[in-house]
């Protein structure tokens, strides 16, 4: 068995895809394409793979990162062409790396640069939460919804456009097992400490997932 | 980009219904194209994706040059009310566009509740319901599946029907509505009148009909040249060539049927007397195994499904099993893909089969005796005994099953109370198979469910001219049955029998009852076939509103001269063989199947399949 570590992205056409039919839907890929993979053990056969940080539905990436098991070697480039072939339009493989042991560990990724669009009324001036000390907001946990401080855990912040009612901003916020913040609470804390601000629809775009500030590929 | 289309979906339960782009969905330039085909499928998309036809004539369609199929669905209510909220029509799934100008849209008529989808999906399409409002900008609505062969309740929507298989039929009406589009789209009737002479094509507006004063059927008369006295359904005669899709669409969502289907043979010889879909699909014809393995493994490279079903009315029947299972288990055991055999019959069940599909798995399987005694089995021509069930469920608990469904219907003609206990007493003495059994040969645990459905009569059966069970008897069945089922290892299931009600009001119904259809809809009835969507009372109060008594359809017993709604319709069985069956069925006379003898129910006319083996 070989391992190989495969960078992807999502756009538009399927980011309404869960998580979960984004699994299955890479098992089909993979038996569509031809390639020998690694079967799991268990009644339902299937490849063996790991995501990294599954993306939220509706959410578009040029940045996501999983591990799959071959059985044989493949070259990198094989294994991008290949995939690529078998995808269904909107996901596209970026980069492969055969990788050995835990050289590089997906599990370990702890920040993700985001692309926020949003309508509001108001001001929207994101860098100002950058000057509280703490942001206590309402954040979903796996014992239910609690407050949690989030301020630690957004990095950087900036507005990069901001014309009739609709602003895009770009943050950087902690991700992964240790801490794992969304958007949407950066949006929702914008509501609860600045003046004058109501966020509405909002779209979201991952640029970048890293382990500290390093890419993984 | 923020745009309309994103907030609808972000407000929606499983957007992906509605975005397309799936794996082999087919994407064309619609201004390259002559005709812009909808096809409709009345319910979700997870019901609409797993429908075999729909697989069939989406590729049929697209594979012209001079066309661009497209698959329509009816969007959940939550859908409904953002599409509202957002003036956003109904739309197609590959292009998104509005289907309100395509040229043509093709409703599968799959079961009567249905029927209510049907008009809903007009109405937010913006097309007018009826097809007398419907000028030439509008497109032309036309129908086809099983419940077209007595789509009279809907009659009145639809610019017309297809009866029986669709391969060719559709093609041929596409291409004369290209002729017709390239004349200049003068008059629709024009259209109607060219394609009432394709075999099989019902245009139900050439047709008046005439009730007596009881509201019985007193005519049913042509009223246009161009229509034939009687419309005769169309087949495949040489189904084993006949048009086959090599490629499916892949859903991102988990389906219904999510998994490769393989339909093996279209028809069915049993002669069972209650089922529609034994008579309607008449002939059985088969396909040779050769053909099927090489359709097998190009749908399965082409969608990375892992799992296969074979499809057909029954599949042990089918003659090329053995060759068939053999050479699919080449294929699916290296690649650890999962072959599923449903409708297996009890009495050539074969274990030495089941073990060889389902070596991981030994979950649960279906039998369905539908009656629960012998005289009652006899009646309905389900040639089953109560041996063959013994043996087959003790061969199942020693080879390690440990749930069994068996599945009956109650409501069945001239069915008493002695009947029903028999359902009881059979889930009891499967019961005892197990018990039977040396422990260290049995598996732990055992679980017996027994299902009823009501028994609704239909059209082209046996059964067309029966009474069907009142809701208060069938209540009074059902309780009767739950009283008699004593063990704790045995679950009973029931059916809702006001869907059955309703199901029996359309199934016989004739033209008088598509008003009531319309205003149902307008009183806010939609997915009938969904429980928590189900408002029986408003059905109700709408026929009331409209002086019309569904009993009328459901609650007498028609006499064999009584026209019935149907009459024109020709599925090639003849009348007078139906009303042979139902005459054996009161005496509890069963008629062997077709490949023992042939019981000259008239299909042989169409010159191929079992009649000529």
């Amino acid at each position: 068995m070989s391992n190989y570590v495969l960078k992807y992205s999502r756009d538009d056409r399927v980011k309404y895809i869960s998580h979960l039919d984004f699994v299955r839907l890479f098992h089909r890929t993979i038996r569509r394409s031809g390639m020998n993979f690694v079967f799991s053990q268990g009644f339902n056969p299937h490849p063996i793979m790991t995501v990294a940080q599954p993306l939220s539905v509706g959410v578009t990436s040029d940045c996501e990162y999983m591990k799959v098991g071959f059985d044989g070697e493949y070259s990198e480039q094989e294994i991008i062409e290949t995939i690529n072939n078998a995808f269904p339009p909107g996901y596209k493989i970026l980069a492969a790396k055969h990788v050995e042991g835990k050289e590089i560990d997906i599990t370990r990724i702890d920040r993700a640069v985001y692309t926020a669009e949003f309508e509001y009324e108001g001001n929207a001036e994101p860098e100002k939460l950058l000057l509280y000390d703490e942001l206590k907001v309402m954040k979903k946990s796996k014992s239910g919804l609690k407050e949690s401080d989030i301020r630690p855990y957004i990095y950087s912040i900036e507005k990069t456009a901001d014309e009739n009612g609709i602003a895009v901003i770009r943050m950087c916020i902690a991700i992964g097992s240790v801490y794992n913040l969304k958007p949407q609470s950066v949006i929702d804390a914008m509501e609860k400490y600045l003046d004058n601000f109501k966020a509405g629809f909002m779209t979201v775009h991952r640029n970048l997932m890293t382990i500290g500030d390093k890419e993984l590929l | 980009m923020i745009t309309t289309r994103d907030k609808i979906l972000s407000a929606v339960e499983k957007p992906t219904r509605y975005t397309g782009g799936e794996l082999n969905a087919v994407m064309k330039n619609p201004a390259e194209v002559d005709v812009r085909f909808g096809f409709c499928f009345a319910d979700t998309y997870e019901i609409a994706m797993s429908h075999l036809g729909l697989k069939i004539l989406y590729h049929d369609l697209n594979d012209r040059s001079d066309t661009y199929c497209e698959r329509v669905f009816a969007p959940w209510t939550d859908m409904e009310a953002e599409m509202k909220k957002h003036g956003m029509r109904l739309f197609a799934l590959e292009t998104g566009d509005e289907v309100t100008h395509f040229d043509m849209l093709g409703f599968t008529l799959q079961y009567e509740l249905s029927y209510s989808n049907i008009v809903n999906m007009l109405n937010l399409a913006e097309i007018p319901v009826r097809a007398r409002e419907r000028d030439e900008s509008y497109p032309i609505v036309c129908g086809g599946g099983p419940c077209a062969y007595n789509a009279e309740p809907v009659a009145d929507i639809f610019d017309f029907l297809m009866l029986g298989e669709g391969e060719d039929m559709i093609n041929e009406v596409v291409d004369e509505y290209v002729k017709w589009k390239k004349s200049g789209k003068q008059s629709k009737r024009d259209y109607l009148e060219a394609i009432a002479k394709i075999e099989g094509v019902y245009v139900p507006s050439f047709y008046d009909v005439e009730y007596n004063e009881d509201n019985t059927v007193k005519s049913i008369t042509p009223n246009n040249p161009n229509a034939k006295p009687r419309i005769r359904k169309r087949i495949m005669t040489d189904f084993n060539t006949a048009y086959t899709p090599e490629t499916i669409v892949v859903p991102f969502g988990e389906v219904v049927h999510d998994r490769v289907m393989l339909e093996v043979m279209r028809g069915c010889l049993r002669g069972c007397r209650f089922c529609q879909a034994g008579y309607i699909y008449r002939p059985l014809r088969e396909r040779k195994p050769e053909r099927l393995l090489s359709t097998a493994e190009k749908l399965l490279s082409c969608s990375g499904y892992d799992e296969i079903s074979l499809s057909s009315l029954s599949t042990s029947d089918f003659s090329g099993l053995r060759e068939l299972t053999d050479g699919l288990l080449g294929i699916t055991e290296e690649k650890k893909i999962g072959l599923s055999l449903p409708s297996l019959r009890i009495d050539n069940f074969s274990l030495e089969l089941m073990e060889k599909v389902q070596k991981v798995r030994k979950t649960g399987i279906t039998f369905a005796p539908e009656a629960g005694t012998q005289r009652l089995r006899d009646v309905i021509n389900k040639n089953i005994s109560e041996e063959d069930i013994v043996k087959s469920t003790a061969l199942l608990f020693r080879g390690g099953w440990t749930n069994v469904k068996l599945y009956f219907m109650i409501g069945l003609p001239t069915e008493t109370m002695e009947d029903v206990h028999g359902i009881a007493d059979l889930a009891q003495k499967v019961l005892d198979v197990y018990f039977d059994i040396p422990k260290e040969e049995r598996a732990k645990q055992i679980n017996i469910t027994v299902s009823t459905s009501s028994f609704v009569p239909k059209p082209f059966t046996a059964f067309q001219w029966a009474e069907q069970d009142t809701r208060e008897m069938l209540i009074a069945k059902q309780n009767e049955l739950k009283g008699a089922i004593k063990s704790k290892r045995i679950r009973y299931n029931w059916h809702d029998n006001k869907t059955s009600y309703l199901e029996g009001v359309f199934a016989r119904g004739d033209r008088r009852l598509c008003e009531v259809i319309i205003k149902a809809v307008e009183n806010g009835c939609k997915f009938d076939g969904w429980g928590e969507n189900f408002d029986f009372d408003t059905w109700m109060k709408t026929f009331d509103e409209l002086g019309i008594d569904p009993d009328f359809y459901t609650a007498r017993e028609r006499s064999y001269d009584e026209v019935l709604p149907w009459e024109h319709i020709d599925i090639g069985v003849t009348k007078e063989f139906l009303m042979r069956e139902n005459e054996k069925a009161k005496q509890a006379v069963t008629t062997p199947n077709c490949r023992q003898q042939c019981a000259g129910c008239g299909i042989r006319s169409f010159g191929t399949g079992v009649c000529y083996e």
